[in-house]
């Protein structure tokens, strides 16, 4: 099956005080299209820095990361922008919507940066979109008038905007109350379903049901690499 | 439906208080740069029109004896044929008591005579209700003489002519002579009559000034080439109409008497408003750099899901012009209506009436450049820096500094000392952003630095006119027609009740010029302005005070030959005088020689030099006699002064000896006053929109500081931090700044006071401004600031005293 994501020998340092400390260590993983992994490992095991690098957020201190199709690092940080809206969704821990914008907008705002879905079809699309994740109803409401797991899903309803191949998840059930969690897994099981790659930054032992592939770090090296078995 | 602009609208709407705020501050500014510019067009332009429309005079050359009317017509007409002169007219004037209706005023009259046939084509005035000439018994009084001298026209008043006559004469009109400064700032009236009026009243039909416009085509503006020609045209007069020529006036070309002051007045009207352009400069980029870092999350977001910066720079672009086009829109009528209100009291001090207060056509564009692109160009660096906002960097963004800060790390060792936590915390944050912190007290401390400096130039002023006041040791001034001996009127004099004591000075006109050459003076046309006032000190008085030396030394008493020049007669002589030099002075047309022996510093003075009494008695070849009688009063009360003066006035009359004028040294300090209180004004003026600009860029700062530590307070409310522990450091970091500018101030101000009072005083009186710092000012500012920042952060703390942890950590 063809590549999704490509991570060669990836090693990124951070500077800490006066010395640096590595977050990633001499990292390299594939992950094919369509499938479904969850990141997982302690704090500070470099599981975000993996996430920021595979988004093209974070460069590598040296090794590749190809995704998309793209050499990430071949990209300046116009072309990674331009990139990441026609090619990866994100979705973050703490929602990050536009408290400005109502929440059919934030969906919407992405087709305006990409420029790939037509102007007409945009309105129609982001309503698509939020009664696929069961918010439709609160479209033309403000972010903060939404509940955690609602705002979530909006994240998640405009990560999708695009329709991009890669979905790139930071504890996106971090914030969320259990019934809430379920949820919103949930919601990333059935995209994930519908053929597309994601990838999926977490704590929660529960996903373990839900993911075909579960990545272990520690000190930002993969120990554990291995595919589950995913319930019918 | 572009949702960026959507974005826009909703961010605008979102953060009005902020936006309004920068809008308010930059139109304040803007408003006060505006108002001064148009101002400063509108005055320009109107004093030069309206002082060219009189036509003045290159040139006044003034006879002793006076003319025959009809010699001088002839001299006149002889005179306009000859190279360099355009125009030639005779004149004559002469000063008076007056009484209007019978009734004596206290101030004197200055009467301006022309011929009846004299077309007015240059050193002109305006008639008002009539045309020129007066019928004879009438005179047309100066527009601004009125309510100086209680007098309307069809009122009859009384003046004394040379020749002692002492006829009424009927107010038949109104004159108006942008030419002369106002009638109230020199406390004299303005009187103006034909020659033909005096003639019929007995007095001899003579003109002693002969006026000269000189130039090729057109009057020229360059005075040492008026001087060549005016001392030619004077040779001329000397040799073949075999006239004595007693002095050659050359004023300053096409410059009002009042331009030292107009200059000192716009002068500083440019100081203030190019201060609170740079300050509403560092408003504008504090402000938005706040705004623009507020938004460097949702900056984040939007790069993450595909924005380009290009996109994001259009967008706060955009922001950037609407804040300005707000500003500059709101700013456009004030400051159009300010200079509408502020002009007239301009033209009032230079006694112009102006024809239009419309601004010049270029200041609009000048202003709307000023407001559209000035905070675009402040806004770029910021707007680029913004919108090149990487995702990581958005995301590590937690509105403070990323690294500790030398400063910072300095700070953090007070932690050791017994310091409240609270207040070490407000003290350690004031200092987080130092670039926002540097632009906040940058601002304040400019802001604060003009207060101080504008306030301690006013003080310096006001220490002028004290001092000016200082110098007068006596209370009643008796200008006698002629030189009389001291000992002989002294008994007279000490006779009248409420005279303390009396002295006898002369104070005598005088020209300073080279050897073998005419005497030249730069006296206006009102023989004041511009005039060489000398005075001799008589030997043992207790009525002087000498002067500062600025060289040399002070006069030996009943020393010979020695003179004493200020520094306005050093200004405004012709030839480079030195300290020791010796200088050919012409007093009543006896001319001798002077060794310089010191140099004076008069501020508040005009053009003067000192001699001893025994030394103007050996120069004119005569006794000691005076012209003057000073005296000193029992009591300093005005109107128990008047009324000394006015006693001592029928004392001499009734003795036989000619009284010119008597009165007290209360008018001299109103004149005074007069001529520096529009500047005091100005200068107080520009100061305060300092104020208002500091106090809105305080709280534009403290807002955004606090805006941007919203999930760091949010943290604080979660480790049980109470509302008022966080209102009140907000508020310390607030009051912290504050202070820091006020201690920073300090030096700024004393050099930009050093430097202001050196250009307004160096342009008004020839000498720096005395060194004054207004503690009054520093204590005003530093409280203003303390209050202002109490109130401007008092807003921002409150609303982060209220904020819940769940709102505080889910802050974008």
């Amino acid at each position: 099956m063809e590549h999704s994501i490509v991570v060669s020998d990836v090693v990124k340092m951070y500077p800490l005080g006066a010395g640096k400390v590595t977050a990633v260590d001499h990292l390299s993983i594939d992950i094919e299209q369509g499938e479904f992994v969850a990141i997982v490992g302690r704090s500070g095991s470099g599981k975000t820095t993996l996430l920021n690098l595979l988004a093209g957020i974070d460069r590598p201190s040296s090794g590749t990361v190809r995704a998309a199709g793209a050499d990430l690092g071949s990209l300046s940080e116009s072309g990674l922008a331009a990139w990441r809206g026609r090619n990866v969704g994100l979705v973050f821990q703490f929602f990050q919507l536009l408290p400005t914008l109502t929440v059919a907008e934030n969906v919407m705002l992405p087709m305006d940066f990409a420029r790939k879905v037509p102007v007409r079809e945009r309105h129609g699309r982001a309503r698509r979109l939020l009664e696929r994740v069961g918010i439709a109803d609160q479209a033309d409401k403000l972010p903060a008038t939404l509940s955690g797991g609602q705002q979530q899903r909006a994240a998640i309803a405009r990560a999708l905007a695009n329709d991009p191949p890669i979905l790139l998840a930071d504890e996106p059930t971090g914030n969320l109350d259990s019934s809430t969690a379920e949820a919103v897994l949930k919601l990333f099981a059935d995209l994930n379903a519908d053929g597309r790659t994601i990838v999926v930054v977490t704590h929660e032992r529960d996903i373990r049901s839900m993911v075909g592939r579960e990545v272990t770090l520690v000190d930002g090296r993969v120990v554990q690499d291995g595919r589950t078995e995913v319930p019918a | 439906m572009n949702l960026m602009a959507v974005k826009l609208r909703r961010d605008l709407r979102a953060t009005w208080p902020r936006i309004t705020l920068m809008v308010v501050a930059i139109a304040v500014s803007l408003t006060a740069f505006s108002a001064v510019l148009y101002t400063w067009s509108v005055v320009s332009r109107e004093t030069e029109q309206a002082y060219l429309s009189t036509e003045p005079a290159s040139a006044t050359i003034r006879f002793f004896p006076a003319v025959d009317a009809d010699e001088m017509a002839a001299v006149a007409a002889e005179a306009r044929t000859r190279p360099g002169v355009i125009e030639a007219t005779g004149r004559t004037q002469f000063t008076s008591d007056i009484e209007v209706n019978g009734e004596p005023r206290d101030l004197q009259l200055q009467v301006f005579a022309a011929a009846p046939d004299d077309r007015l084509r240059m050193a002109r005035f305006f008639p008002r209700e009539r045309s020129w000439p007066p019928p004879p018994g009438e005179i047309y009084i100066g527009g601004d003489s009125l309510s100086l001298l209680d007098v309307s026209v069809g009122d009859a008043v009384t003046v004394r002519t040379p020749g002692g006559n002492e006829p009424a004469l009927r107010v038949a009109g109104t004159v108006y002579d942008p030419s002369l400064s106002p009638a109230p700032q020199e406390q004299t009236g303005r009187g103006y009559v034909s020659i033909a009026s005096l003639a019929a009243l007995g007095e001899p039909d003579v003109f002693d000034q002969l006026k000269l416009q000189l130039g090729d085509s057109t009057p020229s503006r360059d005075r040492e080439a008026i001087v060549a020609a005016a001392r030619e045209v004077g040779e001329w007069l000397q040799r073949e109409p075999g006239l004595t020529v007693r002095e050659v006036q050359v004023p300053e070309p096409y410059a009002h008497p009042h331009k030292g002051q107009a200059d000192a007045l716009l002068i500083a009207l440019l100081v203030g408003a190019a201060a609170a352009l740079l300050l509403s400069t560092v408003l504008v980029a504090n402000m938005l750099n706040g705004l623009f870092t507020q938004q460097i999350p949702q900056i984040g977001i939007m790069k993450a899901i595909g924005a380009r910066s290009t996109r994001i720079g259009r967008l706060y672009l955009v922001m950037t012009l609407l804040v300005a086009g707000a500003a500059t829109g709101l700013a456009l009528a004030p400051g159009i209506l300010i200079s509408r209100g502020f002009a007239p009291n301009v033209f009032g001090f230079l006694g112009i009436e102006s024809a239009s207060l419309t601004a010049a056509w270029w200041t609009i564009p000048a202003v709307l450049a000023a407001g559209l692109l000035l905070p675009l160009l402040m806004a770029l660096v910021p707007l680029v820096k913004a919108s090149r906002t990487t995702v990581r960097a958005a995301i590590d963004h937690r509105g403070l500094g990323g690294n500790p800060r030398v400063a910072t790390g300095l700070l953090a060792r007070l932690g050791r000392l017994r310091v409240n936590r609270g207040m070490l915390m407000a003290l350690r944050n004031t200092i987080r952003r130092p670039a926002r912190f540097a632009l906040a007290v940058g601002l304040l401390t400019g802001a604060g630095t003009m207060f101080v400096a504008g306030m301690s130039a006013r003080d310096g002023m006001n220490a002028v006119a004290a001092d000016s006041s200082d110098q007068l040791r006596w209370d009643v001034t008796v200008q006698l027609a002629g030189p009389v001996s001291v000992d002989a009127v002294s008994p007279l004099v000490a006779r009248v009740p409420g005279v303390a004591q009396v002295e006898g000075w002369t104070v005598t006109a005088a020209s300073l010029a080279g050897p073998g050459e005419l005497p030249l003076t730069r006296t206006y046309p009102d023989q004041g302005h511009g005039r060489l006032a000398v005075t001799a000190v008589p030997a043992g008085t207790t009525m002087f005070r000498v002067p500062a030396l600025r060289e040399g030394r002070w006069l030996a008493p009943g020393e010979t030959g020695a003179i004493v020049l200020n520094q306005v007669t050093l200004a405004n002589t012709d030839s480079d005088v030195r300290l020791g030099d010796t200088v050919e002075l012409s007093v009543d047309g006896e001319a001798g020689s002077w060794r310089v022996v010191g140099t004076a510093q008069e501020r508040g003075a005009t053009s003067g030099a000192y001699v001893t009494a025994e030394g103007l008695a050996d120069a004119t070849d005569q006794p000691v006699l005076s012209n003057t009688l000073r005296i000193v009063a029992d009591s300093q009360d005005e109107a128990a002064r008047q009324a000394v003066a006015d006693a001592v006035d029928a004392q001499l009359t009734g003795a036989g000896v000619e009284v010119r004028s008597a009165e007290s040294t209360g008018r001299q300090e109103a004149s005074t006053g007069g001529h520096l209180e529009p500047i005091l004004v100005i200068l107080l003026a520009t100061a305060l929109p300092m104020g208002v600009i500091g106090c809105i860029g305080l709280a534009s700062t403290m807002g955004a500081n606090v805006l941007e530590r919203v999930r760091e307070l949010g943290v604080m409310h979660a480790i049980g931090a109470r509302p008022k522990v966080v209102r009140r450091i907000v508020v310390a970091e607030g009051v912290f700044i504050a202070l820091a500018s006020c201690l920073l101030a300090v030096l700024p101000a004393l050099g930009v006071t050093a430097a202001l009072g050196a250009l307004l005083g160096n342009t008004f009186m020839y000498a720096p401004l005395p060194y004054r710092i207004s503690i009054l000012a520093a204590v005003v500012w530093t409280v203003l600031m303390v209050l202002g920042a109490w109130l401007a952060t008092d807003a921002a703390a409150t609303r982060a005293s209220r904020l819940t942890v769940r709102e505080a950590l889910a802050y974008l």
